[in-house]
């Protein structure tokens, strides 16, 4: 908890829990906004598989990949990503991994 | 609130407040706008005042602002009782109050101007309101980018042509595996079909589900559709921010869509806001009806229903499932009835919100509220009265025919904590749907 505290104070995220900056994103930022912002009490290694593919995608195109892309490179069939982050994969997964808020009906 | 230019080419010099007023205004807005006798009965009908009490959500207060300007400048009284009227100039000082009030407070939902005794069209006001702005350059950064997104790409989500290819191959190849048939087609391009299938970029950028459930229903009922490679979005963002200049460019695309596969019928998917401005605003924007006809993908498949085409089976839902009315859809849309025979027809245990049909509360996420992040928590607040809404009727799934409307429900999920479930009628009748 004495952690959780003081991550917030550095860490400034928006009305809808998305990183304000998303460079200052790291591994343990990536736990905290998943217990504090979605709920998810633990990050298994088929969560980190995903966070990490969204993340490098981010960083070389500045932008989310399509879901055809995240279920191809990552072998997770569509209902399994659902399954894994409840809110699904742009406000759930994408908010994890630290992306900016996608533009849009999301 | 700071400045932005959606358009970069366009050599348009600086408007005042007043010459941006003088464009838009017209007669029947003008009538609207000295109607108004401050009765109060829409108070009662607006979430944001029944959530927060504040006399700023009141909407005959939000339609007040606008009225003030109007009187300023064109009120034959303003010479003498300019101070006593409360009419305003439109500048500096009063352009963050009409941007947090006329965007952050307001979500066009509608239910004000139904139950407006004096027949104004309230929620048209606020449009109006939020047109001027977008005149003078000033609105929500959030919807602002998105428009442009829209005007660089041809989707609000900024999806290239060959992933929207892909994708299309990719969902034909989902299908076929999780239903384990080989008949399933996503047809693209396919010149002559009956159908042309606009969806929301959303589905094709992040959640499919709803997509994957169309193509099999279009699949089993043996229709002749298509999906179009470019100029496919049914959204029109542009609808929100009042500029129908704007908004009828985008609604030419998907014209330019029908015109170039030969369809008959352009079908749009389960989005409410794109419906109602394809079907009933469009022919204003553009000065001539469209030469196709105009359906919503509920009214398609709930005619496949009734025609035999499509069996369902409706003891495969047994939890019990409730209905959110999109507010463009239904109460300004007018499809009333289709997706509750859907639902009748593919779920055991139906149960009603109170109120619901064009009554119905807005769930907090229409007007572009979701593209607004900076109104973020104020939207969530104004949710809770949908919140409550969904916890008095005990259901345990949630299907709202609108993405907007989806996205806000997961939100009040999440905020919330109601448990349940949400889907898109579609989806919902795929999962019934008895094949062979």
């Amino acid at each position: 908890m004495a952690e959780d505290k003081k991550e917030k104070e550095y860490l400034e995220v928006n009305e809808e829990g998305f990183l304000v900056q998303p460079d200052k994103w790291n591994e343990q930022v990536a736990c905290w906004l998943a217990k504090t912002q979605e709920g998810i009490e633990e990050l298994t290694e088929d969560h980190w598989k995903i966070i990490n593919f969204l993340r490098s995608y981010w960083e070389k195109h500045g932008l989310a990949p399509m879901i055809r892309l995240l279920c191809q490179e990552t072998g997770f069939s569509l209902r399994k990503i659902y399954e894994l982050f409840p809110s699904g994969p742009a406000k759930g997964a994408c908010k994890i991994a630290g992306l900016p808020k996608p533009d849009g009906c999301v | 609130m700071k400045k932005i230019k959606i358009e970069a080419n366009q050599e348009q010099k600086e408007l005042t407040g007043k010459q941006a007023f003088f464009q838009n205004i017209d007669y029947s807005r003008a009538l609207q706008l000295s109607t108004c006798v401050r009765c109060g009965l829409c108070a009662q009908s607006c979430h944001y005042y029944l959530t927060d009490r504040e006399v700023k959500s009141i909407p005959a207060y939000k339609i007040s602002l606008v009225g003030r300007v109007f009187l300023y400048y064109f009120g034959f009284q303003r010479k003498f009782w300019s101070w006593w009227l409360g009419s305003q100039k439109l500048d500096s000082s009063n352009l963050d109050e009409w941007t947090n009030i006329l965007f952050g407070r307001c979500s066009l939902c509608g239910r004000c101007s139904l139950n407006c005794p004096m027949g104004i069209k309230i929620h048209d006001l606020v449009r109006f309101g939020r047109s001027i702005l977008a005149r003078l350059e000033v609105m929500p950064q959030g919807l602002a980018s998105t428009i442009k997104t829209a005007l660089i790409f041809d989707n609000n989500m900024g999806i290239k042509p060959e992933e929207w290819v892909e994708t299309v191959k990719w969902l034909e190849q989902e299908l076929r595996i999780e239903r384990g048939s080989s008949s399933l087609f996503f047809p693209l391009d396919r010149f002559g079909a009956k159908i042309l299938y606009a969806i929301n970029p959303r589905e094709a950028k992040f959640f499919p589900l709803s997509l994957l459930a169309v193509g099999q229903i279009f699949s089993e009922a043996q229709e002749s559709w298509t999906l179009s490679s470019f100029n496919y979005d049914a959204t029109n963002y542009a609808y929100f921010l009042g500029d129908d200049k704007l908004a009828a460019k985008f609604f030419k695309r998907l014209e330019a869509s029908m015109k170039r596969l030969g369809c008959q019928i352009l079908v749009l998917t389960e989005c409410g806001h794109g419906f109602n401005a394809a079907r009933w605003e469009s022919p204003g924007w553009l000065g001539y009806r469209p030469e196709f006809e105009i359906k919503n993908v509920l009214e398609i498949v709930a005619e496949y229903v009734k025609e035999g085409k499509l069996k369902l089976d409706p003891s495969r839902h047994k939890l019990p499932v409730t209905l959110h009315d999109p507010c463009n859809l239904v109460r300004l849309g007018g499809l009333l009835e289709e997706a509750r025979f859907l639902l009748k027809k593919a779920v055991t245990h139906f149960v009603e919100m109170t109120p619901h049909g064009i009554e119905n509360f807005c769930c907090g996420g229409g007007g572009g509220q979701l593209a607004m992040t900076e109104f973020a928590s104020q939207r969530l607040k104004a949710g809770k009265l949908k919140a409550e809404q969904i916890k008095k009727t005990g259901a345990k799934i949630v299907v709202a025919p609108c993405h907007n409307c989806l996205d806000q429900l997961l939100e009040l999920n999440r905020f919330y904590q109601l448990g349940i479930q949400v889907k898109t009628v579609c989806e919902v009748v795929a999962e019934a749907l008895i094949v062979g």
